[in-house]
């Protein structure tokens, strides 16, 4: 056996005879075991009441019975984000941004505008999730394992009989990672099993079609996530004169890395890129809809406009010897022009989201544990990306939908007809039920490729740092 | 077998050993004897490639230590003033992992009777060497050079804090492995030992090796006179 498998070996050997590392193994599979059940009850909870909630939505849209087309936009629907099946390992902002929306004419209803109300959602955490325990509490039993990787073998004499052996700084080192690497893989397996045979029982509604590789994606990122603390504790270790220095060095990283960081990146952004008030984004939206963008343009000067140019197109003196019912292009008219404001008044407060999260991602260079939180979130769907994407893909829902009954309106009854009229559930079969389907691993890697990076660097720093401390002789004294 | 040629280690302005030249034959245990801070661990230190050079050279077997850090690494084996093994394991474990390090294939119930052959009892070969005492850790040293099939011995004052039985002990494992061949070079306080188990004794002082000669050649009485001397001027 070489001197790297010696070393692991007898690390693992030691490790498993300290009492507290123990300990902290039972403590971490445990909350593992909870995570993972308290996700699989929430999960199986929330997607049997969106399951059965669709189901009756759609019954009631198809069996709202003969009206107006404009009185079934009125109407609604609502639609709902499916729960992901990786949404059992990272919860991510689903708690925040909400599972369904109701949709209707003239209005965007927002879940996900909810955090503008009070905070950003970036601080908003807390809840035990796999991810959490990953993120947070395994670096907290690797700091335990790790920090006397080398403080103890020189406090103890011992490092200087491992090098009259004539083994290696660099074997030494090799063989301290690849035991705690073997210990937390020991932890964490049959976590994976469960988790795994629990995704066998489990049927997902498709939305996530992309679910191996994301799983894959998020084995690796796991694993160098892990590997930058393993190596980043044994080269503390390595560097502090004493274990109780390399203790606090550590644990004092891990509270920068792990809270003070995180919470103080999530104010930066919120000071320096603020949210509006909900109230005064609505007041906003409307008043440029009533007024026109800018002011010029009212809504009456717009429908008299419209009426004009109609009149002209048809050749034709008044609305009512048009071929079609003009309240119906009104009504789509202004539903066009509220979607122009919207999208505006959407993409500023979309900017500000993403200059906030542009803060985080650029801090996952101070500290990797954003990296991977965000990086996690994204790959299980339950990150405010996904979140704005299904707001876009439910948006457009919606006014395909609403096209549709201004449209029939339009086209098949009269000006002033507005009881008279209705439709039946013909039209309302045209309106296709609600599928949402997330963007696809890639697309969402895409989106984080400055934490990517930013785990890279950390791993190809502390790896450096590691090789160059290993080979810098140093007096074993 | 080991050689110190002009072998000079300062430390900024102190000189911890001044242009040290010393040969050690096959077979032969050199005990360097000197007060705390003579040179003698420098010394022992420098051999073992610990710490660089300042000036001069540390050869085993031809080799300069600095240059042929695993051959030479190979060939000896080290026993400090408190031999300092992993607590959690047993001595057997302790033995069976340093020696895997040195490449040695023996079993363990071929290391586990090496153990007992270098003095330490068949109850404790399995025990956890947190419960051992300091001549046992030092038993569990010799243990180790014999498994390791050393032909250099380094001692930095092994047998210090050893009860007389224990160093008595100590000082007949290094006698027996003498006469298989094995070179020693050990720093010590103790004049008796050193007049006991030596072949040759080197006195030092303040970095410098004073004087040098065989231990045969003197008795335990003109040693210490010598050495006190030294000590004096």
């Amino acid at each position: 056996m070489n001197a790297v498998l010696l070393i692991a070996k007898k690390e693992i050997q030691i490790a498993l005879r300290k009492k507290l590392i123990a300990a902290l193994a039972i403590v971490i599979m445990g909350l593992l075991s909870i995570a993972l059940y308290t996700g699989y009850v929430v999960y199986n909870q929330q997607r049997a009441i969106i399951e059965q909630a669709k189901q009756e939505n759609r019954t009631e849209w198809l069996e709202q019975g003969d009206k107006h087309p404009h009185i079934a936009a009125h109407y609604g629907t609502f639609v709902f984000k499916p729960k992901t099946i990786l949404s059992l390992f990272d919860f991510g902002l689903d708690t925040y941004t909400g599972t369904s929306v109701y949709l209707e004419a003239h209005y965007q209803h927002e879940f996900m505008f909810r955090p503008a109300q009070d905070h950003s959602s970036m601080i908003r955490f807390g809840e035990l999730s796999a991810a959490m325990v990953f993120q947070i509490l395994i670096p907290l039993l690797i700091i335990f394992l790790a920090f006397t990787a080398f403080t103890e073998e020189r406090e103890n004499g011992t490092l200087k009989l491992l090098i009259s052996q004539g083994v290696s700084y660099s074997s030494i080192i090799k063989g301290k990672i690849v035991a705690y690497i073997s210990i937390l893989l020991a932890i964490v397996i049959p976590f994976f099993v469960i988790a795994f045979i629990l995704s066998t029982v489990i049927t997902d509604s498709g939305s996530i079609p992309d679910v191996g590789l994301r799983v894959l994606f998020l084995l690796i990122v796991y694993a160098v996530y892990l590997l930058i603390f393993v190596a980043f504790s044994v080269w503390v270790s390595m560097q502090s004169s004493t274990g109780r220095n390399a203790l606090l060095t550590l644990l004092t990283c891990w509270i920068l890395f792990t809270i003070i960081i995180p919470k103080t990146t999530a104010n930066f952004g919120e000071s320096f890129y603020p949210l509006p008030s909900m109230k005064i984004y609505r007041e906003t939206i409307q008043k440029d809809i009533r007024e026109g963008l800018g002011g010029k343009n009212p809504k009456i000067a717009r429908e008299q406009q419209l009426k004009k140019e109609y009149l002209q197109n048809y050749k034709v003196d008044s609305i009512h010897k048009l071929p079609l019912n003009f309240e119906g292009i009104r009504m789509q008219a202004g539903e066009d022009y509220g979607n122009k404001v919207y999208d505006i008044h959407w993409k500023r407060l979309i900017d500000i989201f993403n200059n906030q999260n542009r803060i985080s991602s650029l801090s996952s260079f101070i500290t990797p544990y954003l990296a991977i939180r965000n990086i996690s979130m994204g790959l299980a769907a339950t990150d405010l990306n996904t979140s704005i994407h299904f707001q876009k893909i439910t948006e457009n829902y919606r006014r395909e939908l609403i096209r549709k009954m201004n449209l029939d309106m339009a086209q098949n009854s009269k000006y002033g007809e507005f009881y008279e009229y209705k439709a039946d559930k013909n039209l309302w079969k045209t309106v296709k039920d609600f599928h949402y389907k997330t963007m696809s691993a890639y697309e969402i890697l895409r989106q984080y490729l400055i934490e990517l990076l930013s785990l890279c660097c950390w791993g190809l720093v502390i790896f450096f740092l590691l090789h160059y401390s290993s080979h810098k002789k140093r007096p074993v004294l | 077998m080991l050689e110190a040629i002009d072998l000079t280690k300062k430390y900024g302005d102190f000189t911890a050993l001044k242009s040290l030249n010393l040969t050690i034959k096959e077979g032969e245990i050199f005990c360097l004897l000197g007060a705390n801070g003579a040179g003698k661990s420098t010394t022992i230190n420098l051999f073992l490639n610990f710490i660089d050079a300042t000036h001069g050279k540390a050869m085993i077997n031809n080799m300069d230590v600095a240059m042929h850090v695993k051959e030479t690494k190979q060939l000896l084996s080290y026993i400090p003033e408190n031999l300092m093994l992993y607590k959690n394991l047993t001595g057997l474990e302790n033995l069976h992992f340093f020696c895997g390090l040195g490449g040695g294939h023996q079993n363990k119930s071929e290391l586990e009777e090496l153990l007992i052959q270098s003095g330490l009892q068949k109850d404790f070969t399995r025990k956890r060497v947190s419960s051992y005492s300091k001549g046992m850790r030092q038993k569990v040293g010799i243990a180790l050079a014999r498994a390791r099939g050393a032909k250099v011995l380094l001692l930095d004052e092994p047998t210090s804090g050893l009860d007389p039985k224990a160093s008595n002990e100590f000082s007949e494992l290094l006698i027996n492995m003498k006469e298989k061949g094995v070179t020693t070079l050990m720093a010590t306080h103790d004049l008796f030992r050193a007049k006991d188990t030596g072949t040759h004794i080197g006195i030092m002082k303040e970095g410098v090796l004073l004087e040098k000669f065989e231990s045969k050649d003197v008795s335990f009485q003109d040693l210490e006179k010598m050495y006190l001397k030294h000590m004096h001027n």
